[in-house]
């Protein structure tokens, strides 16, 4: 291969990566208001209103150093394990997670538990979903 | 009665009565577990299928698989453990194989093997947790072309090791969050003859004994922001040093400064990593440069990335990475390499969640070699097409 047909190639390449950033860009910018659903989450729109802030928390703080499904897919469902759960990814180093963003967490697990719980055993009543029954929720937060 | 066992022997005692009166053991042990499986196909592009007679050996081209199974498990509040073992390059390994022992949130015991703190990239290393098949070059660990010339990353990821590490988190208010750790672990090896390098494939051996029983230590900061609900970012610095060869006479120092913003599903990642490497001039006849009288048994390793990753939908983000190394020093008179080498690669790949446990991954990488293969290419294509599931 000649020098000049390298560069050639070189050049074709450039102009579709180039081709590739526009598009890109494009697709970015309209897709601007799918960015806080995160892609292998729930989708907020299908959580109780009260909820959705909760969710918010969850997804955003743990989505930054594994996937979503690694919690939402783990089989917990007894709060006590939740709360030590949260608590030791709370104190992984760069986490992000306050001691204030357990307690959204927590209440998002509690409800996504029971929800679960709900789908696979028929006999759980459904869990609450008005605002104040999921504040009462007794949620046992690890410091 | 002052011989090294007896004064073993007291330090294990005082360090059971310190863990059995100061850490409550729970009633039940609550234990998750979860694995991962990433099938990647790399093309190197130049090559196109076809290997020359000395084989793939410089390149990891063709289905490349990394699986992981691990447990977690919480004893108590102060006390976990966790086990993961993969399957990938190296065979079986034991990735993780410790116990955390916490008296607070600023004072966490580690016990086992771990990969030490180190960078930023060390947390996501696992193919489920980053969104292209491979790694950054500074973590590179066998993906990367001409991989055997440059002896693979600056600190090539996982890097599991043998030891101790003292860490912890501690917030300020609810906006700022500083970690550190301290760790001294086995370290890096090769027993060879000459050394000239580390050598990641001995340092990844089963059985993990060190070949010069003196530790590495090394060491990590890093202060985490919070910038509202939906953004933080995080700024760290790391470093870690110790000896590889048997004789302890050849050193290594590894450093690393680190720095991430992430605003909702959009991240930017900035990280630079050096090493620098003693290597053995006892024979100069096996190098291709004079060795130098003063300073002239060390090599420097350079690398660095910048990464952004976006969403494109709701299941399809898209990943764009300027990554590049460049070694100065003396090289062996075999080697493809001079006195001052470098490669630059950039890199765009798009993530789907097929769905929520399934990601289908591929990307394209452009690369530019300063030194001439035996063909006399410089610029190289390479492309992954992958899978990666979890549970």
């Amino acid at each position: 291969m000649t020098p000049s047909t390298r560069h050639l190639r070189l050049l074709v390449t450039m102009r579709r990566a180039f081709r590739l950033t526009g598009l890109s860009a494009a697709l970015a910018m309209g897709g601007c208001g799918s960015s806080a659903t995160h892609s292998e989450g729930l989708e907020p729109a299908t959580l109780p209103a009260e909820l959705r802030a909760d969710y918010a928390v969850f997804a955003q703080r743990c989505s930054k150093c594994h996937s979503l499904a690694r919690p939402l897919n783990s089989g917990i469902s007894d709060e006590n394990y939740w709360s030590l759960y949260v608590a030791r990814m709370r104190r992984q180093p760069g986490s992000g997670i306050s001691q204030e963003d357990a307690g959204p967490i927590l209440r998002f697990l509690h409800y996504y538990s029971l929800e679960q719980l709900r789908k696979n055993e028929k006999a759980v009543p459904p869990p609450a979903t008005s605002g104040s029954s999921l504040s009462r929720a007794p949620l046992q937060i690890r410091m | 009665m002052n011989s090294p066992a007896i004064r073993a022997w007291w330090l294990l005692m005082a360090t059971f009565i310190f863990v059995t009166t100061t850490f409550r053991l729970a009633r039940a042990v609550d234990h998750t577990t979860a694995g991962s499986a990433q099938v990647d196909y790399h093309l190197a592009g130049s090559k196109g299928f076809g290997n020359p007679a000395s084989g793939n050996s410089d390149v990891f081209d063709g289905f490349t698989i990394e699986a992981s199974f691990k447990m977690a498990v919480d004893v108590s509040e102060h006390l976990s453990a966790n086990v993961k073992v993969c399957f990938g390059c190296h065979g079986l390994e034991a990735d993780m194989a410790y116990f955390d022992l916490r008296a607070a949130d600023e004072f966490n015991l580690r016990v086992g093997r771990f990969s030490p703190s180190f960078g930023s990239f060390n947390v996501r290393h696992d193919p489920a947790n980053h969104k292209l098949s491979d790694k950054p070059l500074p973590y590179d660990m066998g993906r990367m072309l001409r991989k055997n010339a440059w002896n693979n990353g600056v600190l090539p990821a996982p890097f599991p090791d043998v030891g101790i590490e003292l860490s912890g988190t501690h917030w300020f208010g609810e906006t700022a969050q500083f970690d550190y750790a301290a760790y001294t672990v086995s370290g890096f090896r090769n027993s060879g003859a000459n050394p000239t390098d580390l050598n990641f494939q001995e340092s990844h051996l089963p059985y993990y004994v060190d070949n010069n029983a003196r530790p590495a230590i090394g060491t990590r900061i890093a202060l985490t922001f919070k910038l509202g609900a939906m953004a933080d970012t995080t700024v760290g610095g790391s470093a870690m040093t110790g000896t590889y060869d048997h004789r302890n006479d050849l050193t290594y120092f590894i450093g690393g400064a680190d720095l991430s913003l992430r605003v909702e599903r959009t991240t930017i990642r900035i990280e630079y990593l050096l090493r620098r490497q003693e290597f053995d001039a006892s024979n100069p006849a096996l190098f291709k440069y004079d060795i130098s009288p003063r300073q002239g048994d060390f090599f420097a390793k350079h690398g660095a990335f910048i990464e952004l990753e976006h969403p494109l939908a709701r299941r399809l983000d898209a990943v764009w990475r300027a990554d590049a190394m460049f070694r100065t020093g003396n090289v062996l008179a075999s080697s493809e390499l001079s006195d001052g080498s470098s490669v630059l690669r950039a890199t765009f790949g798009l993530a789907l969640a097929v769905e929520r446990n399934l990601r289908l991954k591929c990307s394209a990488e452009l690369w530019q070699f300063s030194d001439p293969d035996a063909r006399g290419r410089q610029t190289e294509i390479s492309a992954h097409w992958g899978a990666v599931g979890t549970f």
